[in-house]
């Protein structure tokens, strides 16, 4: 943040060799204190990580002994699975429709939210009904809105047909059910992103609202410059990790349509699992776990560098 | 002109309340279908009634219980996230103190690493895992769904310790030093009593996604009969005919852990994201 305190600034850096014994004592300890985490990053991520990326060059069915090395057939391939542009577009839309309207409406809710004084309702009490979801496995989540969306007991079309509209087949329409989903999945991670506005809102001091008062900004100002502004570091934080965990969803989209209709709302995850433990074609999964893993990564980096230089303009 | 405030203020605070309804109306849907029979939650989705409530009691609770197989399951849960959770905790402070403590390149850099972790999806290194444990053994054990959940979890928890500790006074730990404290002491005795908001932010953000894991301990854990509870709630969904009240009655005890931990730890919740994470 921008006010940064004296104590909290970072130690001023010694050359190597002005290290006092004290200073390198204090290093090895470091490094002793380092070393579990590094025992299960390392064999729990890392390993499995360089595993996956080796196994994506090979042939192999999980039981065989041998493996045949097909270079880079395994992700030539992968084009030809049936309706593999559509599950790779139909992630990607996925990943965006939830992020953006995750993104946008927690923002606003979280406005609303941190609102105080008199006349208004008990604030920490809203603020745990909109966080309730999150505390829903999304296997839960799943199993919940496919019994609400379904066509003949839903309580959905229930509704609407007591306001004399005609049922929809959510679950296995074209175009409607990617969006079936996308509901779903924003209302089970909406309270997060409420909650981290909520906390970048009272990082905010409120000396600079009432200094821009003084020098006559209207609100509409105040909301662009101040509160907007400020906010860029948990509006980055948001759309990062909404946009990670919507590419790493597996389970909502599983249970809630199953991949119908046809490929499409079959994200690349449950083709990863179908590959790797339906198919086993070990080869082709891993080679697709790669790609989902680059895909990830890209957009993250390039999200994280534009949102940072925005971070930066004050 | 007061009058024009108030009358902006009702018009929120509805709005407000309005949408939030609308959020809860899936949860509230769930609660009452728990204590209904099967033709009411069709029919009338959003009622409740006595005759309704008297005539199911607690059968689907009872039923959901049974299929669920819930002492194995909720012992099983139980025992994973509570031994993952700790040993998350630990490790990711230590690893914490370590990083926001000592301006060492090879510490910022570890750290960028960790972070950098924190983008694979699991689901992508699922396929060697499951491989990888059949070498070492642990294919099928609480062991090794316990020490795959630290391991996963462990990157953001050292984000956010770092994130907190960076902003703690460094007077605390020079005021240690000078009384003759070693590391080991100064992050006992010094840090880890300041750190009970960050750890009540770490347990509900790692801790729920522990309790609520449903891919590694479906594929972890192939061979038991009643892995973990959302294993064992997953059982409601792909049966043609699903019995909607023992689903909702299986959702509710599966989740309900959770949202008492999160009631107790709610008030450091709050501090431990505007101390930790924001600042980041």
């Amino acid at each position: 943040m921008v006010v940064m305190n004296n104590s909290t600034k970072r130690l001023a850096r010694e050359p190597a060799a002005n290290r006092t014994p004290f200073q390198r004592r204090r290093s090895v300890t470091g490094v002793l204190f380092l070393v579990p985490t590094m025992l299960l990053v390392g064999v729990f991520i890392v390993w499995p990580l360089i595993d996956v990326i080796i196994l994506s060059f090979y042939d192999w069915n999980g039981v065989s002994t041998t493996m045949s090395f097909v270079g880079l057939e395994n992700f030539r391939s992968l084009t030809d699975l049936p309706g593999f542009w559509e599950m790779a577009s139909g992630t990607v839309v996925y990943a965006a429709g939830v992020t953006a309207l995750t993104v946008v409406i927690s923002f606003f809710v979280a406005l609303g939210l941190d609102k105080k004084g008199k006349g208004r309702i008990n604030r920490s009490f809203l603020r745990a009904m909109w966080f309730l979801p999150c505390l829903l496995s999304m296997m839960v989540v799943g199993i919940l809105w496919r019994i609400m969306y379904n066509y003949n007991t839903g309580v959905i079309n229930n509704l609407l047909a007591a306001a004399g509209a005609k049922p929809v087949n959510w679950l296995e329409t074209y175009g409607v059910t990617r969006w079936a989903i996308i509901v779903a999945s924003v209302w089970a991670q909406l309270g997060m992103c409420v909650v981290i506005f909520l906390a970048g809102l009272q990082s905010i001091p409120t000396e600079l609202y009432e200094a821009a008062k003084i020098d006559g900004a209207s609100g509409l100002q105040r909301f662009t410059n101040i509160t907007f502004t400020m906010m860029a570091p948990s509006i980055t934080i948001n759309v990062l990790t909404t946009s990670i965990t919507a590419f790493k969803m597996y389970e909502l989209p599983l249970t809630v349509s199953n991949g119908l209709p046809g490929y499409h709302t079959r994200l690349l995850t449950q083709k990863i699992h179908d590959l790797g433990f339906k198919a086993i074609d070990l080869g082709r999964g891993s080679a697709l776990s790669v790609v989902l893993i680059v895909v990830i990564t890209v957009i993250s980096i390039v999200q994280l560098t534009y949102l940072r230089r925005r971070e930066d303009i004050y | 002109m007061k009058k024009r405030r108030f009358v902006r203020i009702v018009l929120g605070e509805f709005g407000l309340v309005l949408l939030t309804l609308l959020i809860l109306l899936p949860v509230y849907y769930f609660v009452i279908g728990s204590f209904k029979a099967r033709m009411d939650i069709v029919k009338y989705p959003l009622q409740i009634t006595w005759p309704m409530v008297s005539s199911v009691g607690f059968k689907n609770f009872a039923y959901a219980f049974d299929r669920i197989k819930m002492f194995s399951a909720l012992t099983n849960t139980a025992m994973i996230t509570g031994s993952a959770l700790v040993i998350v905790v630990v490790c990711g402070s230590l690893a914490g103190f370590v990083i926001a403590r000592i301006d060492r390149r090879m510490f910022r850099l570890f750290y960028t690493f960790l972070i950098g972790l924190m983008v694979i999806p699991f689901i992508g290194c699922l396929i060697p895992l499951v491989v990888q444990s059949t070498k070492l053994g642990t294919y099928n054990t609480l062991l090794g769904c316990i020490l795959i959940q630290a391991a996963w979890n462990l990157p953001f928890a050292v984000f956010l310790f770092t994130g907190f500790m960076r902003g703690l006074p460094k007077e605390l730990e020079e005021a240690g030093y000078i009384d003759g404290c070693s590391m080991i002491s100064v992050y006992l005795r010094i840090f880890l009593p300041l750190l009970a908001p960050i750890t009540a932010t770490c347990c509900i953000r790692a801790g729920v996604g522990m309790w609520n894991d449903y891919l590694v301990s479906s594929s972890l854990l192939n061979g038991v009969q009643t892995p973990t509870l959302m294993v064992g709630v997953s059982m409601f969904f792909g049966a043609r005919r699903t019995e909607y009240g023992y689903a909702f009655a299986g959702i509710i005890m599966a989740s309900l852990p959770m949202i008492v931990m999160y009631v107790f730890l709610q008030k450091y919740f709050i501090k431990g994201l505007v101390a930790g994470a924001v600042k980041g």
